[in-house]
């Protein structure tokens, strides 16, 4: 039987977001490939949907959304649009599907990077916001994706091999870390 | 229990995929000037420094952002940068040369007010017309007040004085023409003579007796005997002194500090003032140098005479020896 550590999870939630808010605004404009830019909402709110899952993942997922469009120039609503389903996607088959599985949670993050790209940039191109569909496809949704996947490895790897045998993100290592949690 | 997870996660999706369609509707609608602009802007600010520090760290590593843009820019971008590029070139060429004329003028300006010039501004406009002459063309004349005679000095010194005069333009000789003449002296000793031009565009200062102490570096201005030039105008440097024996004269070479074909801006001295004038003292000052140079002259050549049959059968030796090379 699987045990919630709430206090624990609301921890690494709020460690998780700064983190990544500060990666996202600091960061994040600083590293580009190409036209893209390291999408830090979509890392966190993968992580959340994949550690968590759920209604808390999906809720995650739309805030990372928001604050990912209030911190850009483009329509708000849209990539709150696109990590709420994401968010839903990937935390579909229950909670802390990272644990042990570091292979997995890289594969399905990567997938969903890259749709969630494509699908942003395609209706930034279908609200005028970019110019073609060459420039969309290989100046945007490929470095933004790879930009991502390398932001959220270190993240994947910290939850998948080191979390499940040692010291929290909370800072404070919980007792109920060797059991996965 | 995870299936109570999943049906709550859909009443979320639901309730949060609908929000997000309405803001994004929203959003299109009103752009950045509806309420959610605002909240933006709010958002924005609340996280610039944060960008800030950001930025700053990133500074360093600029450079490799910058080089993987220049990699994967698209040819349209490219050309877009490279006539920017072009275009700024171009104005910075404006701006430096702007910028170039602002401060000979300024200079001008400085060397008008501490000499107390009465002067006007003008333009040089063209070069010398012909090969025999060293003249520019200004673009004031007589219409301006311009006169024959008027002396013309740039921000370095003075350059020459006008030969002739049009309606709108007038021409100036400079120093270096052959035909130009004025009267200078050596700042340091006051050893006053003439400043002439020569047909190879070199300056000489002669008339200097070889009494008076020159040496190589001094500054030469102008003496304003002639009545036409402000004293103490800067006019070269002195860079060879030669005493030949038996000569009267120095034989000195001086080069003028201003270059006409380097300068934009001058100024035309329209009058002078009676303190810009060689003064009494001036002039008697003068004359005592000559006269002194003559009497001791004279007194060399009395009493001297058998070394200067010495000298000249030196001379002549060395002439024979060359003659014989």
């Amino acid at each position: 039987m699987i045990v919630a550590d709430k206090n624990r999870d609301v921890r690494t939630c709020v460690v998780l977001a700064v983190v990544c808010l500060v990666l996202q605004l600091a960061l994040a404009p600083n590293l580009g490939l190409g036209n893209g830019r390291a999408n830090l909402a979509l890392v966190f709110a993968s992580l959340m949907a994949l550690l968590m899952g759920g209604s808390r993942g999906v809720i995650a997922g739309f805030v990372a959304g928001l604050v990912f469009d209030l911190s850009t120039t483009g329509p708000i609503g849209l990539m709150a649009f696109c990590l709420t389903v994401s968010s839903f996607v990937l935390g579909l088959e229950g909670r802390d599907r990272m644990s042990g599985d570091f292979a997995s949670s890289v594969a399905l993050f990567s997938g969903a990077s890259l749709i969630v790209s494509l699908v942003y940039h395609l209706a930034m191109l279908l609200v005028g916001q970019a110019s073609s569909f060459i420039d969309v496809l290989f100046l945007r949704t490929l470095p933004t994706a790879v930009l991502s996947i390398a932001f959220f490895l270190p993240f994947a790897y910290y939850f998948a091999r080191l979390r499940s045998s040692g010291p929290s993100l909370g800072g404070r290592g919980g007792h109920f870390s060797t059991k996965g949690l | 229990m995870g299936n109570a997870k999943q049906s709550s996660g859909g009443r979320a999706l639901v309730v949060c995929a609908v929000v997000s369609v309405i803001l994004f509707t929203v959003s299109c609608q009103t752009g950045d000037e509806g309420p959610l602009g605002m909240v933006r802007g709010a958002f924005q600010t609340v996280t610039s420094p944060i960008r800030h520090v950001g930025a700053l760290a990133a500074a360093p590593f600029q450079g490799l952002g910058n080089v993987m843009t220049n990699l994967t820019a698209d040819q349209a971008t490219l050309s877009e940068l490279e006539a920017e590029n072009a275009q700024l070139r171009a104005r910075n060429v404006e701006l430096e040369e702007a910028a170039q004329s602002a401060e000979r003028l300024q200079d001008l300006l400085d060397l008008r007010d501490s000499n107390d010039l009465q002067s006007t501004a003008a333009r040089i406009i063209s070069g010398s017309v012909d090969s025999w002459s060293s003249t520019v063309t200004i673009d004031k004349g007589s219409s301006d007040g311009v006169t024959t005679g008027m002396p013309v000095l740039s921000s370095s010194g003075v350059i020459g004085q006008v030969v002739s005069c049009g309606a709108n333009t007038a021409t100036v000789r400079l120093l270096s023409d052959e035909n130009s003449s004025i009267s200078a002296m050596v700042q340091s000793s006051r050893a006053q003579g003439m400043l002439e031009g020569s047909a190879t565009g070199d300056v000489s200062l002669r008339l200097v007796r070889t009494s008076q102490e020159v040496a190589i570096g001094d500054v030469v201005i102008t003496s304003g005997l002639g009545g036409v030039f402000p004293k103490g105008l800067p006019l070269g440097q002195v860079t060879s002194v030669e005493n030949n024996p038996g000569d009267l004269y120095l034989d000195i070479s001086v080069e003028l500090f201003a270059d006409a074909e380097n300068e934009g801006e001058v100024l035309v001295v329209t009058s002078l003032t009676e303190e810009q004038r060689a003064s009494a003292e001036d002039i008697a000052e003068a004359d005592a140098q000559e006269t002194s140079g003559s009497q001791q002259g004279s007194d060399e050549d009395s009493e001297d005479g058998s070394s200067d049959g010495a000298n000249q059968s030196q001379d002549d030796g060395t002439s024979q020896d060359d003659q014989t090379e």
